[in-house]
């Protein structure tokens, strides 16, 4: 069953100071699988973090719709968690009370906040953290917050615009690690927007790949490579094969996108 | 010593302190040494006489009392008038287009220069000091607040909005506790111009208050006095400015992580 329908989704932004309109994304349409581990791979600029901006409720669609679990979004709302590639923890509060921040919105009481609080720093192994400020954390244990914040609403689906861009090369794998463990765990549908080809296929059942501005779809892959996944996957024929490939897809739009 | 290179604490409460003795050496030199006429600059010794004998025979520590009540005063209402309208308008564009311009033109109108009106409207009782610390500062608190809620990051916002937090929720949850800080860095910095129109109202028209005060030892010649109270003024300001620290430094110990 679907989960995410697009239809005929395009974003235009008007012309300022007498520039061209410029066309972030082309009419789209897409769908979604309840449950799946969708990747959309594409050169900077290609409008991948429009068009998850928009299923995120934070930017207008110029036409078309969205609608998830049958009910068209126009607003951002908990049903959509998401994860920014800046650190958006809020600073003044500390890890515990970040990853609570959507439970006190919802009016939960706070004994069962607090333990969805602990279940979550135990996921992401924050443990021992809990009354840090974010300040006092690194680069990658921010991140983790911050996926725990948006999975501790429980949202239908959890939305990811390059959370590990800023992260340094190690880190990054890990983090890709603990993400497709939480999710092989407790199945979520889940958009993960990245430019790193090794990442989009070793978290992903299914990668999509977008062309060069203006965005569009123009590579629907299913990765079937087994569960669960280890990091050696990465040194294995069948990733390479896929790597090979995506590699060839997005070269051509980087190329394209280079010479605009 | 290299561009942007710390010291150390002691070295710097040293130079800090070092530079009132050379202050007050030079003044003494300047004046002791006879270089300046007494009738013009006091030296520091019949200053502090001059002072001592203000304090213990003529109730100068009143006069102390009714400055700082007018300047707390005066300023309180125009923090609770100033902070939330502030806020509304960097929240909310419309409400901020609605107010920005009266109150950018407002805010160069010299607050001293409403002094001979105000004792007309308010008589010469404390209202009127009251409200010349009031003009003085609202519309600076409103502006400066306004800009920093105006530039409160984006992404945060975006954040709580996934988070499940309505418009309301925002400005309550992000808004407010992320520019708290900014906020009372603000009403510190302004607290230290409202000391300089209280002085500007009890020049005219006063019967009480350290201004007032001074300008009646002008008439005497008693430039020790004058000084006297000057410096009281610079040391009460000094110590509030380390409350407002102290203070922020235990509300906001996220800043310090």
């Amino acid at each position: 069953m679907s989960k995410l329908v697009i239809e005929n989704l395009s974003r235009i932004f008007p012309a300022v100071h007498g520039g061209p309109a410029v066309t972030a994304l082309q009419p789209t349409n897409l769908s979604i699988g309840d449950n799946d581990f969708v990747t959309i791979l594409g050169p900077s600029g290609c409008g991948k973090s429009t068009l998850l901006r928009m299923v995120a409720g934070l930017d207008r669609p110029t036409t078309g719709t969205i609608m998830l679990d049958g009910r068209r979004i126009t607003a951002p709302g908990p049903d959509r968690g998401m994860v920014f590639q800046s650190y958006t923890l809020f600073p003044w509060l500390t890890i515990s009370q970040n990853i609570a921040f959507g439970l006190t919105e919802k009016g939960m009481n706070a004994a069962e906040a607090k333990e969805i609080v602990a279940s979550y720093i135990d996921k992401v192994g924050l443990r021992g953290f809990e009354n840090h400020w974010p300040k006092q954390l690194s680069g990658g244990m921010q991140q983790r917050t911050a996926i725990a914040r948006a999975l501790a609403n429980n949202p239908a689906i959890l939305l990811l615009d390059e959370p590990f861009g800023a992260l340094d090369n190690q880190t990054r794998a890990l983090m890709q690690e603990l993400l497709l463990g939480i999710w092989e765990r407790e199945k979520k549908t889940v958009l993960f927007v990245t430019h790193d080809i090794e990442e989009a296929i070793f978290i992903a059942s299914r990668c999509l790949v977008m062309s060069a501005r203006p965005g569009r779809i123009k590579a629907d892959l299913s990765i079937n490579l087994p569960y669960p996944r280890h990091y050696t996957l990465k040194t294995s024929p069948e990733f390479s094969d896929l790597k090979a490939r995506l590699t060839e897809e997005i070269r051509a739009e980087a190329v394209l996108a280079a010479a605009h | 010593m290299r561009p942007l290179e710390p010291i150390s604490n002691p070295a710097r409460i040293g130079l800090g302190i070092g530079f009132f003795i050379l202050f007050f050496a030079g003044w003494g030199l300047a004046t002791l040494g006879g270089f300046v006429p007494k009738i013009f600059l006091a030296d520091p010794i019949s200053m502090v006489r001059d002072g001592w004998r203000l304090l213990m025979q003529f109730g100068f520590g009143y006069e102390i009392l009714i400055t700082i009540w007018r300047v707390v005063g005066g300023f309180v209402l125009a923090a609770i008038v100033a902070v939330p309208l502030g806020i509304l308008m960097g929240a909310y564009k419309p409400v901020e287009a609605f107010f920005e311009p009266f109150v950018s033109f407002a805010r160069y109108l010299p607050a001293s220069a409403f002094v001979p009106l105000l004792i007309l409207w308010a008589g010469l009782g404390e209202t009127q000091k009251l409200l010349v610390i009031f003009i003085g500062s609202v519309f600076q608190i409103i502006l400066m607040v306004a800009v920093d809620v105006g530039n409160t990051r984006r992404d945060l916002v975006e954040a709580a909005y996934t988070l499940g937090a309505g418009d309301g929720g925002v400005v309550r949850r992000v808004l407010i506790p992320m520019n708290a800080p900014e906020i009372a860095e603000i009403l510190r910095l302004v607290l230290g111009w409202a000391w300089t129109y209280v002085i500007v109202a009890e020049l005219i028209g006063s019967s009480a208050g350290i201004g007032h005060m001074i300008i009646d030892s002008q008439a005497l010649m008693a430039t020790g006095q004058i000084i006297f109270g000057i410096i009281v003024i610079g040391v009460i300001g000094l110590v509030s400015d380390f409350l407002f620290k102290l203070v922020n430094r235990r509300l906001f110990p996220w800043r310090l992580a």
